[in-house]
Formats: C-alpha cells, sequence, structure tokens
C-alpha cells in the first residue's frame, strides 16, 4: 500500500471517529432548534460543564471517564430541566432575536461562572489507556476515540428510539408540530419543552465528557462547540437525530483532511468556509428537509 | 376661525423654534464635553473616553441592528481590522495617526461590504451566527498571519498626550450620532425600515434590498473600524483575543437594546448608564463585572425585550406592561 493511501485511509478514520463526538455536541442542539426553534447558543457552556463534571470525577475520585458520562449526563439533565421550565420557557414565544439573545446571556453567565469557580487554567484528562492505539491492517485505531464513537452512535441510538418509538417522543413531536392543538389533546407543553431541553442538555454533557477524553478543558471552551453544533447543524439539516450524525460524521471528514492539508490553525476558517457554501447553495442541509417535524 | 396657511406657518414657526432649542442642546453639550477634560482628573477622563467608545459601538450596531433588523454579533471583527491597520500603518509604515485610522475604517468598511454579499443573503438565525462565525474566523486569522506579529500580539508607539484619545472618541462619538440622526430620514432610512418590516413587501414595492443593507452593514463596520483604531493608539498593544473579541460586540447590542433601538440617542444613553454602572461594579468586585452583562441580558430579555425606552413610555404603565410582556411570551 502506498504512503499517500496509508495516510488518507488513517485521516479518514481519524474524521469518522472525531466526527462522532461532533455529532453528539450537535444533536441537542439540533433537537431544541428544530423542535423548540430556540438557537440555543449556551448549547457550548453546557457541553463544557459536562467536561468539567468528567474532569473532576476522574481527578478527585479516580472515577474511569467513560464511566462518568452517565453521571454527566443525568446531571446536565437535572440542569436542564428547570433552566427550560423557569427561564427559558418565559421568552418561548418572541421572536427569534429575544431566544438568542437570552441564551447568549446564559452563556455568558454560565461561562463566567466557570471562570469564577475553576479560574481560567486549560485542564485535561489523560488516562492509562490514553495513548493506546489498536493496529487495524495498514492503520491504528485510537482506542479512546474509538470508544468515543460508540459512545456517540449509542447516544444517538437511545434518542432516536426515544423520539421516534415512545408516547414522551410523540408528545415532543407533536408539540413541535402545533403547540395549541398538542394542548388541546391534554399534553402539558410546558412540561414537555422542559424535558426535551432536558434531554438536549444531557447529551451536551455526555459529549462533554467525550470531548474532555481527548481535548483541553477550559470554562471558554464553549463558544466555538456551540459553532460546530451550528455547523453540523447546516450540513445534516434540523431536528432529527440521524441528520445530526451524518452532518457529525461528515463535518468529522471535513475537518481531518483540512487540518491535514491546511495545518491545524485553521479549523473555523474551514468550518466558516463550509458553513457559508452549504446556506447559500442548499440551505436546508446536504440531506434535509428543513423543519422536518414542524410541517 | 384659523385658517391653514395661518395655522401652517405658526407650526413652522414652533418647529423652528424647537429646531433652535435642540441645536443650543447640542452645543452646550459639545462645549460641556469639549472642556470636561480641562476640569476632570485623568482617572474620570478615561472612563469617560471608554462610554464615548461603547457609544459608538452601540450607535453604530443600530444601523444594522435596530433599524434594518439585522441582529450582528460579529462587529468585533471590524473593530479588529480597524485597530490592527492602525497599528500596522502607524507602527511599521510610520504614517500618521489620521491617515491610518482612516484607512483601518476604509478597510472595515470595504471588507463589511465584501461580505455582506454573501452573509446579507441570509435571514434570521443564519445571518445572525454567521456574523459570529466570521468573527471566529477573523481572530483565528490574526492569530496565525505573519504581517498581525500572531499570537503574540502588537506594540503600537506610546502617545505624547492621553487626552488626545478623549477628543478622538468624542469626534467619532458625534459623526455616528450625526449619522444616527440622519440616517432615517434619508432614502435608504426609509428603504431600510421597510426591509425590517417585511423584506418581501418591500421587495414587491420595487426597493432591491440588497445595496441598501450593504450600506447599513459598511457604515456600521467603517465606526467599529474606527473604534479599533482609536482603542489600539490609546492601549499601544493589541492582540488578537482581545481586539477580536466577542464582548464588544456583545456590549454594543446591550447598550443599544437597553437605551432604545432604532433611535439616534437610545444607544448613546444606553451606553452612559451600563457603562457607569459596570465601572462602578468592577471597583466593587471584579467578579461582579464578569457576570454583570449575563445577567443584565437575561433580565432584560426576559422583563424588556423591546427596551427599556419603550416600557417606560409605555401608556399603561410600568409593571402592567412588564406583566403583558411576560404573557404575551410565556408558554
Amino acid at each position: 500500500m502506498s504512503p499517500e493511501l496509508q495516510v488518507a485511509l488513517q485521516n479518514a478514520v481519524n474524521g469518522l471517529l472525531i466526527g462522532g463526538t461532533y455529532a453528539t455536541v450537535a444533536v441537542g442542539f439540533s433537537l431544541v432548534w428544530g423542535l423548540l426553534n430556540v438557537v440555543n447558543l449556551a448549547h457550548g457552556a453546557l457541553v463544557m460543564l459536562g467536561a468539567y463534571i468528567t474532569y473532576w470525577l476522574f481527578t478527585a475520585y479516580h472515577l474511569d471517564p467513560l464511566l462518568a458520562l452517565p453521571v454527566a449526563g443525568a446531571t446536565l439533565f437535572a440542569f436542564g430541566y428547570p433552566l427550560q421550565r423557569v427561564v427559558i420557557n418565559q421568552v418561548i414565544r418572541a421572536s427569534f432575536f429575544i431566544t438568542f439573545l437570552l441564551t447568549f446571556g446564559l452563556e455568558l453567565l454560565i461561562t463566567n461562572l466557570a471562570l469564577a469557580a475553576w479560574t481560567a487554567d486549560v485542564r485535561s484528562v489523560t488516562t492509562a489507556y490514553s495513548g493506546w492505539g489498536l493496529p487495524v491492517g495498514p492503520i491504528v485505531l485510537p482506542v479512546v476515540r474509538g470508544a468515543a464513537f460508540g459512545v456517540a452512535v449509542a447516544v444517538a441510538a437511545v434518542l432516536h428510539v426515544l423520539l421516534t418509538r415512545t408516547r414522551l417522543g410523540s408528545a415532543i413531536r407533536a408539540t413541535a408540530s402545533d403547540v395549541e392543538a398538542a394542548r388541546l389533546m391534554g399534553i402539558p407543553v410546558a412540561h414537555v419543552y422542559a424535558v426535551t431541553f432536558a434531554l438536549a442538555s444531557a447529551s451536551a454533557g455526555v459529549a462533554g465528557g467525550l470531548i474532555s477524553l481527548s481535548f483541553p478543558i477550559f470554562p471558554a471552551m464553549g463558544a466555538s462547540y456551540t459553532f460546530i453544533a451550528f455547523v453540523v447543524c447546516a450540513l445534516g439539516g434540523l431536528g432529527s437525530v440521524t441528520g445530526a450524525l451524518l452532518g457529525g460524521l461528515l463535518f468529522g471528514l471535513l475537518q481531518t483532511y483540512a487540518a491535514d492539508w491546511l495545518g491545524p490553525n485553521f479549523d473555523n476558517i474551514v468550518a466558516f468556509s463550509a458553513l457559508i457554501l452549504i446556506l447559500l447553495v442548499r440551505p436546508a442541509g446536504l440531506f434535509g428537509r428543513a423543519r422536518r417535524f414542524r410541517g | 376661525m384659523i385658517r391653514p396657511a395661518q395655522a401652517a406657518s405658526g407650526a413652522l414657526r414652533q418647529g423652528l423654534r424647537a429646531g433652535y432649542a435642540t441645536a443650543a442642546l447640542v452645543a452646550a453639550g459639545l462645549l460641556a464635553a469639549a472642556v470636561f477634560p480641562l476640569v476632570a482628573g485623568g482617572y474620570y477622563v478615561r472612563i469617560v473616553t471608554g462610554i464615548y467608545m461603547f457609544g459608538v459601538l452601540a450607535s453604530a450596531w443600530n444601523l444594522i441592528g435596530g433599524y434594518t433588523g439585522y441582529p450582528d454579533f460579529g462587529g468585533a471583527a471590524f473593530l479588529g481590522i480597524g485597530a490592527y491597520t492602525t497599528g500596522i500603518l502607524l507602527g511599521q509604515h510610520h504614517w500618521p495617526f489620521a491617515g491610518a485610522l482612516l484607512a483601518g475604517c476604509l478597510l472595515a468598511a470595504a471588507v463589511a461590504a465584501g461580505m455582506g454579499v454573501l452573509l446579507l443573503r441570509l435571514r434570521g438565525h443564519y445571518f445572525a451566527i454567521s456574523t459570529l462565525g466570521f468573527l471566529l474566523v477573523l481572530q483565528q486569522l490574526a492569530a496565525n498571519l505573519g504581517i498581525t506579529g500572531g499570537g503574540s500580539g502588537m506594540n503600537l508607539p506610546v502617545a505624547r498626550s492621553f487626552t488626545g484619545f478623549y477628543y478622538w472618541m468624542l469626534g467619532v462619538l458625534a459623526v455616528a450620532v450625526a449619522v444616527g440622526e440622519a440616517f432615517p430620514r434619508s432614502r435608504a432610512g426609509y428603504a431600510l425600515a421597510a426591509i425590517r418590516e417585511n423584506q418581501d413587501a418591500a421587495q414587491v414595492l420595487g426597493i432591491e434590498p440588497l445595496p441598501y443593507k450593504i450600506l447599513a452593514y459598511a457604515t456600521n463596520a467603517f465606526f467599529f473600524g474606527a473604534v479599533g483604531g482609536v482603542y489600539a493608539y490609546w492601549f499601544t498593544f493589541i492582540d488578537p483575543p482581545t481586539v477580536f473579541n466577542i464582548d464588544f460586540s456583545i456590549q454594543a447590542v446591550v447598550m443599544c437594546l437597553f437605551g432604545g433601538p432604532a433611535t439616534s440617542l437610545g444607544p448613546v444613553v444606553g451606553a452612559i448608564v451600563l457603562k457607569s454602572l459596570d465601572t462602578i461594579l468592577t471597583n466593587v468586585s471584579l467578579f461582579l463585572h464578569n457576570v454583570f452583562f449575563g445577567a443584565l441580558v437575561c433580565l432584560l430579555v426576559v422583563f424588556a425585550p423591546r427596551g427599556l425606552a419603550e416600557l417606560v413610555r409605555a401608556p399603561e404603565g410600568l409593571w402592567a406592561a412588564i406583566r403583558a410582556e411576560l404573557r404575551e411570551h410565556r408558554i
């Protein structure tokens, strides 16, 4: 096998694996946007909280990061429910600009509180198996990223089943497609909105845990992940789990090949170019019908 | 019985008198601002220069966000362009400050016009977050290009007198307010109001939206660039995170909303009130300063989403207006 082909193949594997983490970052953002019609700029801050929960459980209690993921998810679920129920529900029917600004204010608040609590120090989670790689034929499979990919697919599968096969999922989709009709059917819409947001927060918490396994952690890390989530949604289309998954994988491939070609310092530029191109050429996403659950 | 002609001339005389009164007020205000550094200490001159600076940013954002209804979150991108252009021309090519500043403003406006062709076709969320992305892009470019000094930043020559910056900011603010005052009464202002209310209807009436939106966006960028240029020379050191800083964008938005969007003096009032409050809080504790704008944004959009000015003017009273606003938007 030629070395060029080997590098291209290794990049494909790396890109797909990191794409799984991007998909987990984006899936909650996509659901909140598609189902609640809120572009949640605090999403990255929730990812940051998940990363810190994983970090502290690992550093203080020596809990394996992969085992800390459910704790991060559950904590963020408990954080997200009242955030939507008490705060965001107050302006949910206002124009996009208002909800946009509110979530931006929440992002500022959460980030600055984290800064006060944990300082601006850059931290990382390094486990005994962090550097392990599994040779598969001509390429190497990084163990940590492989595990993160498995978790990402599992999160997507759970959310997909929850939304399409359960009573709660039906209620969530019904509320998204017509709030008034849902209310007349006896669906407690304020509660359903809060549960949707809490599910999205939980997935952000898990995503934060996955990120802590291979990327640095600091209070202001959230903004770039919010931006990534937005680009993934633009690629994959809104409000669907499969769209977020496909968009995430595609974005992972794009970032990895671009980093190989341009060097690693231009990732925002690549993401922005992809975003503008997609929005101008195919605004509903590469695979998508926009507003899938909104009729 | 009053004849129409008589009534008209009466109204004209009254209007003229009001015009003279306004002119006298403006002259008195400018005079007071001009003599302020002669009577106040250096600390207060610096604080007020900062207030003017945010007055310009809020007034500039008002052109695109208030009058046009396109919530730009990337204004700091143009501030950074102004700062770096001024820094490079002044520090490395020894241009006079005024020339370097003007070049920075024009480059910021030109970049905005170019990006506007792409960005201003997008609407709502897509426009807003794309402008955020554009800011991230410029920050990353500045951190990786040779001409900007990369991540280690850039030093500027130290100015002889710091009161000079007070007058530069005051001058830029006066121009920004004058533009904000003249804008809604111009042909472009009417076109942009129509675009803000209903872009498709405006288009049916024969208004081609893109050139007008580009005009508003480029003018907004011009003023952000001006602030960046003065800021760079004033602070003598710039690096990518301090000038391509999202805080500048968000503070401009909040101050404009607070004081009253789509009015000429509202953004300045917002800057005066919030920057003063922020200065007091910073003196009390740095932590309060950091959480101040986040908490303020949340409270403002929940309780006064159309701006505080609108609430104070509400005929049914402040509390009733807040309750009505809440009832309308909650679920």
